[in-house]
């Protein structure tokens, strides 16, 4: 059994030079290399592309949870940094109809998530888009990618993850790929069964998430998320109006969210009225609306949170104890 | 005392009330004993003010209060302590947006922000503030108007009451406005007392289906430019600029689906939403309402401190009566704004299914006669009026009203709450009046 989260809030990193000494630094450090070698090696030998990111645009994901994304100046004009490159990731399938990133993101998270051990300011994610893809497609990966991610570092550096206190035994379903599959709706009425106050238009709230993953034993998705809870490139399911076509990827026992996954709107009109109902002024999107009115590919795919794959792996408490430059929601830091 | 003026709104009245607080709500003492008095003469007045505020004889809600009390029930028994949008407030008022006009954007909003705190209100604060303000320059050195209303409210306002309102229309959502402050420590506060909501704002009362609209410099025009459009109107040898926003496109589905994004997005936020008066604000309302708004405001066609095109000032949008008549039997909390300044025609609107009404105009113009105590003076005179007219009514707080208060001269009874003892709507009903 994987060790739970604890109760109480994780403290926040030592003074920087103090962490990067740390052997429990060096321990999740030598973990996230071989879950970089193993994700290259299993997507490459899926016939993906590798590209690198954009780091700055005039636009980028809108986010959401109070996520918001910081300004650079850039020759005079208001540019973001990456919070995801979601529609960079769009535009690249005309060229690249298999393609994934390692992709350094910087969200400024709300300071209430400063204690869910799954946030920080700067982040990657391992970033895959699947041309003509369906959701289930792309689930296949994902799960195909946590599979054979698990199974090499459980190879590779078994010492490193039994000197971190974990047990090989609680990772056996995921190397034998097994995962369960449940809608929102249904994530929904366990938790208010549950007595949690979920909002049933909205994402699972970190605290419904966390008691999600606490009670199973087995990584599982969660489908059909409400219109209303995604960004507007999420794409609706035409035969269920107000349910989108996307997908978590949660860990068991109390590790939470690894993957954020969906099929993509790619319809110009579609997706200029989806930005609306987001709130979104599309002219923010010039760039990406004249991609779109040309003809964006129909796909799907999602991201991979890297440091929470690391710390499920590692099964340590919270995600600055496997980042080596840690940056937790409202604690500035260097 | 600035320069201000509000030609059409009842600036002397409330500049009096501004000076002489509840002692404005009487006939001047000095004529007690020498003087008679009766109705002054009728000023011209909308469908909302033409409606009597009639008082029965009989009064088993008086006879409740007076078993409660064990001794007669009077006026200063009233009590206007309501909620607000998710918010306490100890009057059934709140402090309108003013928007980013000259007026409404300088040092007479921090006035009346920091007299709003003190009256325990709600204070809304305008679109596009942001984009034409500016947030945090030069490291914070400098506050940028918003911060400084925030800062204002939040030094003054009581534990427990009150609750700050901010508007994102769409030259906002490009400034990211709701992300910007929900991740501001200046705001921690009242995230965690629960007093922060954001407001929807799809249109207001001068100028329904505009968006907002302002004049500005040769030089200020430039700067604008790439986040407005702005239309040379006066003249090339005009020293001024039109500045105009965009409405942003509504459709119930993009409506129902922001007002759950926001709800998604800022859980901690308690979430407004501000209409025009369309002429489907009823549509709209119960819209918002079942995506789960914790406040809809509908702005009447007499409301707005904005400046407009005459035309849609005086042509354009569904008086307030109208638009409470339309909306009926509230399915939440409805918020009115639109020429409040005084008890009686507070009242009506919450007679017809307001919970709290707006003061805007009002509100600048009070500040503008007295910076320090000038709003304060007008809201008390305002609630004194309410717990008079209340009291009247043989009721004891604002939430007892009802449309079986008013009388409506123009024609039958106003149908305000469908589920009473209401007609159904009357498509030979006169033009222009409320019935």
């Amino acid at each position: 059994m994987d060790q739970p989260q604890p109760t109480t809030a994780p403290a926040t990193p030592p003074p920087l030079g103090e962490h990067l000494r740390s052997p429990r630094l060096r321990a999740a450090m030598t973990v996230q290399q071989e879950v970089l070698q193993a994700a290259r090696d299993y997507l490459r030998g899926q016939a993906f592309t590798e590209l690198l990111p954009p780091l700055v645009g005039p636009v980028t994901d809108p986010g959401g949870r109070g996520a918001k994304a910081l300004d650079v100046d850039y020759y005079g004009h208001p540019y973001k940094l990456m919070t995801s490159a979601i529609l960079y990731k769009q535009a690249s399938l005309h060229g690249f109809p298999r393609l994934f990133y390692i992709a350094p993101n910087v969200r400024v998270e709300p300071e209430e998530t400063a204690g869910t051990g799954r946030h920080l300011v700067e982040f990657h994610q391992i970033d895959v888009e699947i041309a003509g893809a369906s959701r289930e497609d792309a689930q296949e990966i994902a799960a195909g990618l946590l599979t054979h991610v698990t199974e090499h570092v459980w190879t590779a550096v078994p010492d490193v993850l039994t000197g971190l206190g974990r047990d090989e035994a609680d990772f056996a379903d995921i190397r034998a790929g097994k995962y369960d599959v449940h809608t929102h709706a249904e994530a929904v009425a366990r938790l208010v069964a549950a007595g949690h106050p979920q909002n049933p238009d909205g994402e699972i709230d970190w605290a419904g998430e966390r008691l999600l993953s606490l009670e199973t034993d087995r990584a599982f998705f969660v489908d059909d998320y409400p219109k209303g809870s995604r960004g507007f490139y999420d794409r609706e399911d035409p035969d269920n109006p107000g349910v989108l076509r996307n997908f978590d990827l949660i860990a068991p026992h109390g590790f939470g969210e690894l993957v954020s996954g969906s099929e993509r709107e790619a319809d110009y009109a579609t997706i200029v009225t989806r930005m609306r109902e987001s709130g979104e002024n599309p002219a923010k999107y010039a760039w990406y609306l004249k991609e779109a009115r040309d003809g964006i590919p129909a796909s799907a795919g999602f991201g991979m949170g890297l440091q929470r794959l690391v710390r499920f792996l590692t099964g340590l408490d919270a995600l600055w104890q496997v980042s080596a430059y840690p940056k937790l929601p409202g604690v500035v830091a260097p | 005392m600035t320069s201000l003026s509000a030609p059409g709104f009842p600036e002397d009245a409330v500049r009096a009330r501004a000076r002489g607080g509840t002692a404005a709500v009487f006939p001047d003492p000095a004529g007690y004993g020498t003087r008679l008095y009766g109705p002054t003469a009728a000023t011209a007045a909308d469908a909302l003010d033409r409606a009597r505020i009639v008082p029965p004889v009989f009064m088993p809600e008086r006879l409740e209060k007076l078993i409660d009390l064990a001794r007669e029930p009077e006026f200063s028994d009233v009590d206007l302590t309501t909620g607000v949008g998710g918010f306490t407030a100890r009057l059934p008022l709140y402090l309108s947006a003013f928007g980013s006009t000259r007026a409404g954007s300088g040092d007479l909003a921090v006035h009346a922000a920091r007299q709003a705190a003190r009256l325990g209100i709600p204070m809304v604060i305008g679109e596009n503030m942001v984009p034409v303000h500016g947030y945090r320059r030069s490291g914070d050195a400098v506050r940028s108007v918003l911060r400084a209303r925030v800062e204002s409210y939040l030094e003054e306002v009581p534990d427990g009451f009150g609750g700050i309102v901010v508007q994102q229309s769409t030259e906002d959502a490009d400034s990211e406005v709701w992300n910007l402050l929900y991740s501001d420590p200046a705001f921690r506060p009242l995230l965690e007392s629960g007093r922060l909501a954001f407001e929807l704002k799809t249109g207001q009362g001068a100028k329904p289906g505009l968006g907002g609209m302002t004049v500005v410099g040769r030089a200020e025009a430039e700067q604008l430019a790439r986040r407005f459009t702005v239309a040379d109107v006066f003249g090339e040898d005009s020293g001024h600029r039109l500045r105009c926003a965009t409405p942003g496109t509504f459709t119930d589905e993009i409506l129902r689906q922001q007002l759950r994004f926001m709800r998604n997005n800022f859980p901690k936020a308690r979430t407004w939403v501000k209409f025009h008066p369309g002429r489907d604000v009823d549509r709209a309302a119960r819209t918002a309402w079942a995506a789960g708004a914790d406040a809809v405001t509908v702005d009447g066609a007499e409301g707005g401190t904005g400046w407009a095109p005459g035309v849609f000032l005086d042509q354009v949008g569904l008086p307030l009566a109208e638009c409470l008549r339309r909306i009926g039997s509230p399915d939440g909390c409805l918020l009115a704004g639109g020429g409040m300044w005084e008890g009686g025609r507070a009242l009506r609107a919450l007679a017809l299914g307001a919970r709290a009404v707006g003061l805007g105009r009002a509100a600048l113009v009070a500040v503008d006669e007295d910076p320090d105590h000038g709003l304060e003076r007008l809201a008390d005179a305002l609630a004194l009026e309410l717990r008079l007219l209340v009291s009247a009514l043989g009721k004891y707080a604002a939430g007892a009203l009802g449309p079986e208060d008013l009388w409506w001269p123009d024609g039958p009874a106003a149908p305000a709450h469908p589920t009473a003892d209401a007609a159904p709507r009357d498509a030979a009903r006169p033009a222009g009046g409320v019935a």
